[in-house]
């Protein structure tokens, strides 16, 4: 435990990285780099969660397409790719953590896409039909009730997304970025024998925001409600869900309503 | 050097699955049983893992262990050739042991109440409540969701990479040093990653197809 208290000397390194001197660094990074992916990736993985719920075929496949693939593609595989060719794609010199960055809302976006898509799914079917049967547009009921509501529901799985890659940020050290893993490791190297003691510093930076987060959500999932992004189908489409009814009577019996298609008078 | 890279990511994914399966419903076990001191140390040990990065579970199996062992054990461990993989084995199931209890506590939570009765009156022992009721049911319906973290499982593979197990990822990293065909190497290997994690994602599809499950009723025992 003495060594322990013997990292404080070195708590400024942990916390800032070497900032009055260089670039801001360690878990203040950490945080950075959270914040920042998250809300690059919010407005993409918004849009791409939106169009992935659109009827048209040209706008959802692309959309799935990026969700799939970049959420079957390890992150650190990403950051390769970011490193090596966000510098030919601004053409000329990229820094280090603007890779990081990018990277990581690359990668923040097919999830919060995810999210975003289960959270418009995940408004009772009644809610639009009575917002359209009160005579508002489709927009306008998409804005004003469904939208609203969805980002209600959304708000647990955010925070406990915000923790996941929180935790995610912890992998750019791979390409040199001084975040809290990176300063613990350069700690580390400086007094080897103390090596626990770093690793003890860098686990309990982690831990304390990672905990406090992930409270903060179970508390949200309490006071919001759980939704389970694995209980909404693949292909699910936003006016099957919403628009149509799932099977309409006629006559004979029970028929399959023609879905994606609400164009059709039912 | 690739089809090495394969390989070593192969033995690293199997090895996690299965461990940390195992460790998962040790820990799941430890939670739902009725002693307190287990239950404390089975959610000590979740709320510990689970809230710091499978990164540094690998680097602290790979550099801070062998210091923590007795100094022969070290220094055979940090000679031993394949140490970074079996480091690899050993950060990733820890770290993956946490979700997958915590997955397989919502399956727990999801068995109606009557199952344990009828389990304890037609004369079960504990053990084989476990075994015979419980927990084939527990990850019948959790299949869905372990799935998922089975993949997640498996794109995790490519962290090893830092502490130089030479999985795939390193490989191409390898590639890219010696013959700067980095941009080659990096796309097979991603193109590799894509098909495995597709191929894992299809087998969990049918699987759940086969086994006809339900998620509908994992979702409303947890709200």
């Amino acid at each position: 435990m003495i060594d322990l208290l013997g990292q404080f000397d070195n708590i400024r390194f942990y916390l800032l990285g070497p900032y009055p001197k260089g670039d801001i660094g360690g878990l203040a990074l950490n945080i950075i780099l959270t914040i920042l992916a998250i809300s690059f990736s919010f407005i993409f993985g918004a849009l791409l969660g939106y169009s992935r719920l659109s009827c048209r075929r040209y706008i959802k496949l692309p959309c799935m397409a990026y969700i799939e693939i970049v959420r079957a593609t390890p992150l650190i595989m990403i950051i390769f790719w970011m490193y090596f060719f966000l510098p030919y794609l601004v053409g000329g010199h990229a820094t280090i953590i603007s890779s990081a960055v990018v990277s990581l809302s690359i990668y923040a976006a097919a999830y919060q896409a995810e999210i975003v898509r289960a959270g418009i799914l995940a408004v009772p079917r009644g809610q639009l039909e009575a917002a359209l049967s009160t005579g508002m547009s489709r927009y306008g009921a998409m804005r004003h009730i469904i939208l609203p509501q969805a980002f209600r529901i959304m708000i647990p799985s955010f925070v406990s997304f915000f923790v996941s890659l929180f935790k995610d940020t912890a992998t750019v050290f791979i390409i040199g970025v001084i975040e809290l893993t990176q300063a613990g490791i350069i700690i580390s190297q400086r007094d080897p024998d103390k090596m626990y003691a770093a690793y003890l510093s860098m686990a309990i930076g982690f831990w304390c925001i990672c905990f406090t987060m992930s409270h903060l959500a179970r508390r949200l999932e309490k006071r919001v409600g759980v939704f389970d992004l694995e209980s909404i189908r693949p292909d699910a489409c936003r006016d099957e869900f919403m628009l149509l009814p799932k099977q309409k009577k006629t006559g004979e019996g029970i028929e399959e309503s023609t879905a994606c298609a609400p164009e059709k008078p039912v | 050097m690739l089809i090495t890279g394969i390989k070593i990511t192969l033995i690293l994914l199997v090895a996690t699955s299965i461990s940390s399966l195992l460790l998962g419903t040790i820990i799941v076990i430890m939670r739902i049983s009725r002693i307190k001191i287990l239950r404390f140390f089975g959610t000590l040990y979740v709320e510990i893992f689970r809230n710091i990065p499978g990164l540094f579970w690998i680097l602290f199996f790979y550099f801070v262990f062998p210091e923590l062992l007795p100094r022969s054990w070290g220094d055979a461990l940090n000679g031993y050739i394949h140490y970074p993989v079996i480091a690899g084995i050993l950060g990733l199931t820890v770290d993956n042991a946490s979700y997958v209890s915590d997955i397989l506590r919502s399956g727990r939570l999801s068995i109606p109440h009557a199952q344990r009765e009828v389990a304890i009156s037609s004369g079960l022992s504990r053990v084989q409540q476990y075994l015979h009721v419980l927990l084939p049911q527990m990850f019948r319906a959790t299949l869905p969701p372990l799935g998922t973290r089975m993949v997640h499982n498996f794109k995790n593979t490519s962290l090893c990479m830092a502490i130089s197990a030479s999985e795939l990822t390193w490989a191409t990293q390898q590639i890219e040093s010696l013959t700067f065909r980095g941009i080659e190497a990096t796309s097979i290997a991603t193109l590799f990653y894509i098909a495995l994690a597709s191929i894992m994602v299809a087998v969990i599809i049918l699987l759940e197809k086969f086994l006809n499950i339900d998620v509908s009723s994992l979702k409303q025992s947890k709200a």
